[in-house]
């Protein structure tokens, strides 16, 4: 599903964000990633949705490479993954449906399509009333089911998520955990950025510790750690 | 189509929901048009003046008097063959007495010492017009050729010689500096105005980033911008018309008093000339500030 064959990412000389990683993530795994602040966790998101270009190696998708993707062909690979940060990144300005749309309408989906399609996905997460307000108007856990609402209408093969549980209390983040692993229970791979321990001891699923760039475990039931 | 038409519904969603900006925005451009056509309007009126000294400028070459009438008429003809000419007048010796006299009504004197004559002792008149102030000097040369110039006593020439050179000077400074003026204030106009375009979508950049991340196409993240661009440069032009309307219709009335009641050609110049002003200056705006939004986006779009 996910492959990277020795990939590096340097930003600048003395500044780097993956150093020489090689890994397989097979469709239908939930993978956490941990590691310390500036390990590079965030660095592989990026690179992964094609936000930032690996100076070295080769990276693929689904069977796409997507090393040297053009600039034109990113929208393409952004609908077939979808991506879920700390910060919500919604728009302000258009409403929790209009926010789901908006994912559909820029493939070209046909208004019925859309009509069908985002009450359903809103309903999964729990938010089909709330379908008329503004982002403001929520919390910032409902503001999260938004997001991971909107990566759901394509119905993406990877859904990407770095650190979504940051900014959430402990019941939130439950929540949105559960989401996840509802998600992940339908087929969809899930790469798991978070620095959240209970998270990932709970999920007794595959950790990859990355630290200073590198590969430093990868444990297929594994628990949260950073010393290995 | 279902594309297009979601980006140009897109654009006045977005126009209603940020209102404010959108306004302040199109405040920018109307100052902006504003400011160009007031000095466009001041340009139509200092044109006015000049023109209105140049015409009153004309030059009379006055006839021997007995000069024969064919000679008189083929000078006539001759001037007029020349397409610098505007008009040539023929005044006959009785004209001219006629003339003489009334403006002499009050002067009893001068009345009584012409009938002691038996004879009108003027002589005929070419009074002749030039389309251009440069072209009469020329004219004057054309018309003392050899032929003529042994019947003519006098030619006003030399007494407006300097009068004529004077607004001759006046007229092409003030069009050198209008037009520089004109283009200085457009100038300014419009980096005002493509400024705030751009402080406008700056304020929106994150929003810019959130559409690139979930799947939008550059030109699909564009379009609404590209086209809210323009609905903002033409109620900007709307706006302005209307501004520039109602100053000519409340205004006109107040400037006339300084032409002496006379007209002030500003009213003239937009009837004549609203449809070029209005669609050129609307082109430039709608055409640049979309080209500007376009690029402006750009900048936000990483990849
Ligand atoms: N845009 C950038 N320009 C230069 N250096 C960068 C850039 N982004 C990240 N880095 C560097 O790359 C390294 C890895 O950063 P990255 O953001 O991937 O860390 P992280 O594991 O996500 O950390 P955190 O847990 O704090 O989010 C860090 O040393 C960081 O300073
Ligand atoms: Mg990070």
């Amino acid at each position: 599903m996910i492959v990277l064959e020795r990939v590096s990412k340097t930003y600048h000389p003395d500044s780097v964000g993956l150093d020489d990683v090689s890994l397989r993530i097979e469709a239908g795994e939930l993978v956490s990633i941990v590691g310390q602040s500036g390990a590079g966790k965030t660095t592989l998101a990026k690179l992964l949705m094609a936000e930032e270009q690996p100076s070295a190696g080769r990276i693929e998708i689904g069977g796409w490479d997507i090393t040297n993707i053009r600039p034109r062909e990113i929208p393409e690979l952004r609908r077939q993954i979808g991506v879920i940060f700390q910060d919500y990144k919604l728009l302000p300005k258009k409403t929790v449906f209009e926010n789901v749309a908006f994912a559909l309408e820029v493939a070209g989906a046909k208004s019925q399509h859309i009509y069908d399609v985002v009450p359903q996905v809103l309903k999964i997460v729990g938010l089909e009333d709330r379908a008329h307000r503004f982002p403001r108007q929520l919390s910032g856990g409902e503001q999260q089911r938004v997001v991971i609402a909107r990566s759901l209408v394509h119905r993406p093969k990877v859904l990407l998520a770095d650190e979504p549980t940051g900014n959430l209390d402990t019941l939130n983040t439950q929540d949105i955990m559960d989401l996840l692993v509802k998600i992940n229970a339908f087929g969809t791979t899930v790469v798991l950025v978070t620095h959240n321990r209970e998270v990932v001891n709970a999920l007794r699923r595959r950790v990859i510790t990355l630290k200073d760039g590198k590969v430093a475990s990868d444990v297929a039931h594994g628990k949260y750690t950073l010393t290995v | 189509m279902i594309t297009a038409w979601r980006i140009f519904a897109a654009s006045w969603k977005h126009f209603a929901r940020n209102l404010w900006i959108g306004l302040a925005t199109v405040f920018v451009f109307t100052v902006a048009l504003l400011s160009v056509n007031v000095l466009i309007g001041t340009n139509v009126m200092l044109e006015r003046v000049v023109a209105f000294f140049e015409e009153k400028i004309d030059v009379t070459v006055t006839f021997e008097s007995g000069t024969p009438e064919a000679l008189l008429t083929q000078a006539r003809f001759y001037v007029q063959s020349f397409p610098q000419t505007a008009s040539v007048q023929l005044v006959s010796p009785q004209e001219a007495l006629d003339a003489f006299k009334e403006r002499n009504k009050n002067n009893p004197k001068i009345l009584e010492a012409l009938s002691e004559l038996s004879t009108n002792p003027l002589g005929a008149q070419l009074v002749i017009k030039a389309k251009e102030t440069e072209d009469y000097p020329f004219l004057l040369a054309a018309v003392r050729n050899p032929q003529f110039q042994p019947f003519i006593r006098s030619s006003s020439y030399d007494d407006h010689r300097t009068a004529i050179t004077s607004i001759e000077d006046a007229a092409k400074s003030v069009r050198l500096f209008g037009s520089g003026l004109v283009a200085v204030f457009s100038l300014f106009g419009l980096l005002a105005a493509f400024n705030a375009i751009r402080v406008a979508i700056y304020t929106q950049r994150e929003e810019i980033a959130i559409m690139r991340l979930v799947g939008a196409s550059s030109a699909y993240i564009r379009g609404p911008f590209v086209l809210e661009g323009v609905w903002l440069a033409t109620l900007a032009c709307l706006f302005t018309a209307a501004a520039v309307w109602a100053a000519i219709y409340f205004g006109e009335p107040r400037l006339q008093q300084f032409f002496s009641g006379s007209d002030t050609g500003i009213s003239d110049f937009y009837v004549q000339n609203w449809l070029t002003l209005f669609f050129s200056q609307f082109a430039v705006m709608a055409g640049l500030s979309a080209l500007v939004s376009w690029i402006a986006v750009g900048r936000y779009i990483r990849r």
